[in-house]
């Protein structure tokens, strides 16, 4: 084996291990709370990271996409009684079928326009979800949605903390890999094409539109599953959690983590949601400490924490 | 029916005014220098409180209070544009972008550390009621909108006018042409945010008088501002104000025949609607 393969493989094992385990080792139930949504937000920044790092079309509507997964999901189960498993996997479905109305006005246009239109969808999603009382319950929201749990799995009962984390982990796990195996085929290096110079590829035969189309709905599609998840996880929602504050998280966790790569997603999504929680302690600061943090990693390290890790792992090999 | 139509459009036309103003700010930003300004919603909230705080510290008359806080925005707006964006000038623009991202945290972070999290309306005396046959204005909307058209004007004249205002459109239509022209480039996008940012401060003080500031109307303002840029023409200047009428009418509309609650809806249906079958905005140029 290759030093650069037993490298590789040897992270993915001790990451398994880590991911099997950490449900015993991590004692305060509230940090298995957050590394859940850390993992929900990797299944959101995953595809942030299609429209945003690998086709270059920056979209602000993550958070209403996740809105319409979570709503979907959460109303199907309660109010007509079927399974979670069967709502959970309806969102993304009823999500992406969404996405493609977006889609095909917003991607008439480009750049900065693309990214206002996307942005003023997700502030329609939220002010009919706001103000469409009798099925959303309007800013109250609506409590009690269930967790999946009359599906156990040997030991597993999907309805506790523990288990919840192994299927937020699979979710996770199947999005990057959803995405690994899209970016490393021809649909994923048409892509990035378009991203590097979309009229190039459009005069070698690439049917841009068709790819940038479904690019974003994939997207929206990843943020409409996380979505469910989350409104089964939380088993509470309001409007107030899908405004396009949620949608300019989901660019913050591509762009800190390193946009254009796989694990960047990863590391930014816990970043987005850990890096808050430890500001806490600033209490009232929170908001200009994290606001100062972004504008200062936007200036030294553009490309991301990951660009940084690599970086430095290699240097020591490279001084010598 | 037809006197309620012409008060919502009177209506509309403050409303407009106003978000003519914010997009204003937000187009001269773009259009030279390319910047999504995001900040700028929460910046114009800043001045809003700032001149809140006159009025109760000082107890300054609301123009007095309003003309003390526009030369402040300019200094804010100049070092905004030195610390904040100039480090990424020739990074992509989605940089730049996350850069206003960072500043909308910090503001709305101040705002919320110095002036608490209660909504606040600046107090004026302009409380009289003038009526034009059944139409009735009232006092303080028509100083705003008076206002509104002078800071317009004075805008349009600096930048069409002055030999500054040559220079920065020079800028703007062949920046390395203007370099060779001798034209001191790290100067022009300082300008720009001090116009803009001045611009910002009064569209705040009129927020803030006529409807009120609370955490979070920034972002509300910003976004109806980008519209107005979509619905005129990213850059233009008259689009803005033709986009900002035409979206402050179109929603004072939506709200008193439609539906108050979905009125934002209404207008940024209008917005799409328009892009649908003119991408380049009403008055926009081509896309390049």
């Amino acid at each position: 084996m290759s030093t650069k393969g037993f490298r590789v493989a040897s992270i993915l094992f001790v990451l398994v291990i880590v991911l099997l385990t950490l449900p015993s080792m991590v004692k305060i139930p509230y940090y298995l709370h957050l590394t859940v949504l850390a993992l929900i937000w990797v299944v959101v920044a995953q595809g942030q990271n299609l429209i945003q790092g690998y086709t270059g079309y920056v979209s602000i509507a993550q958070g209403g996409f996740m809105g319409i997964g979570a709503y979907c999901s959460a109303l199907l189960s309660v109010k007509l009684g079927w399974t979670v498993w069967l709502t959970l996997s309806l969102s993304p479905i009823l999500t992406g079928i969404f996405a493609i109305l977006v889609g095909y006005p917003s991607l008439r246009v480009k750049g900065h326009y693309f990214a206002i239109v996307t942005l003023a969808f997700n502030m329609v999603i939220y002010i009919v979800l706001f103000n469409f009382r009798t099925l959303t319950g309007g800013e109250a929201g609506f409590t009690d949605i269930p967790r999946p749990g009359e599906f156990a799995v040997g030991a597993f009962n999907f309805s506790s903390l523990p288990s919840y984390y192994y299927l937020a982990v699979a979710a996770a796990i199947t999005a990057t890999v959803f995405c690994w195996l899209l970016v490393h085929s021809r649909v994923g290096r048409n892509l990035i094409a378009i991203r590097q110079n979309e009229a190039l590829a459009e005069a070698i035969g690439i049917a841009t539109w068709r790819y940038k189309l479904f690019s974003f709905v994939a997207s929206a599609s990843l943020a409409g599953f996380a979505g469910g998840l989350y409104a089964h996880f939380i088993r509470f929602i309001n409007p107030d959690t899908f405004t396009v504050a949620q949608s300019l998280n989901a660019i913050l966790a591509v762009i800190l983590g390193g946009s254009g790569t796989l694990t960047g997603p990863i590391v930014g999504s816990f970043v987005v949601v850990f890096l808050p929680e430890y500001l806490r302690i600033a209490d009232f600061f929170r908001l200009i400490v994290y606001g100062f943090i972004l504008i200062l990693a936007t200036i030294f390290m553009p490309r991301g924490i990951v660009s940084v890790v690599g970086k430095l792992a290699r240097w020591p090999t490279r001084s010598r | 029916m037809l006197a309620e139509l012409a008060q919502q459009i009177i209506n509309g036309l403050t409303i407009g005014g106003i978000y003519s103003l914010m997009a204003l700010g937000l187009t001269v930003v773009y259009g030279i220098l390319g910047i999504a300004h995001f900040a700028h919603g929460s910046f114009a909230m800043l001045g809003g409180y700032v001149i809140f705080f006159f009025f109760k510290k000082f107890g300054l008359s609301f123009f007095m209070a309003t003309a003390l806080a526009m030369p402040l925005g300019v200094v804010f707006g100049i070092m905004i544009e030195r610390f904040a964006y100039r480090p990424v000038r020739d990074a992509p623009p989605i940089n730049s972008f996350i850069i206003a991202l960072g500043l909308t945290m910090i503001i709305e972070g101040a705002n919320l550390l110095m002036f608490g999290a209660d909504q606040i309306v600046i107090p004026t005396t302009y409380h009289g009621v003038i009526n034009i046959g059944p139409v009735a204005i009232v006092e303080l909307r028509l100083y705003v909108v008076i206002t509104t058209i002078v800071l317009i004007l004075a805008m349009t004249a600096f930048i069409n006018r002055t030999s500054t205002g040559m220079a920065v459109r020079a800028v703007a239509q062949n920046r390395s042409a203007a370099i060779l022209m001798g034209i001191d480039v790290n100067r022009i996008p300082m300008i720009i945010f001090a116009v803009s940012s001045a611009l910002g401060i009064a569209a705040g003080a009129f927020v803030g008088s006529l409807f009120a500031i609370s955490p979070g109307v920034g972002e509300g303002l910003v976004v109806k501002g980008f519209a107005v840029l979509i619905l005129g023409g990213l850059g233009s200047i008259p689009g803005a104000i033709i986009g900002g009428i035409v979206l402050g009418v179109s929603e004072t509309l939506a709200a008193g025949f439609i539906s108050s609650s979905y009125k934002d809806v209404i207008a940024f249906l209008v917005m799409i609607f328009v892009m649908l079958f003119r991408p380049e905005g009403l008055l926009g140029r081509a896309q390049r």
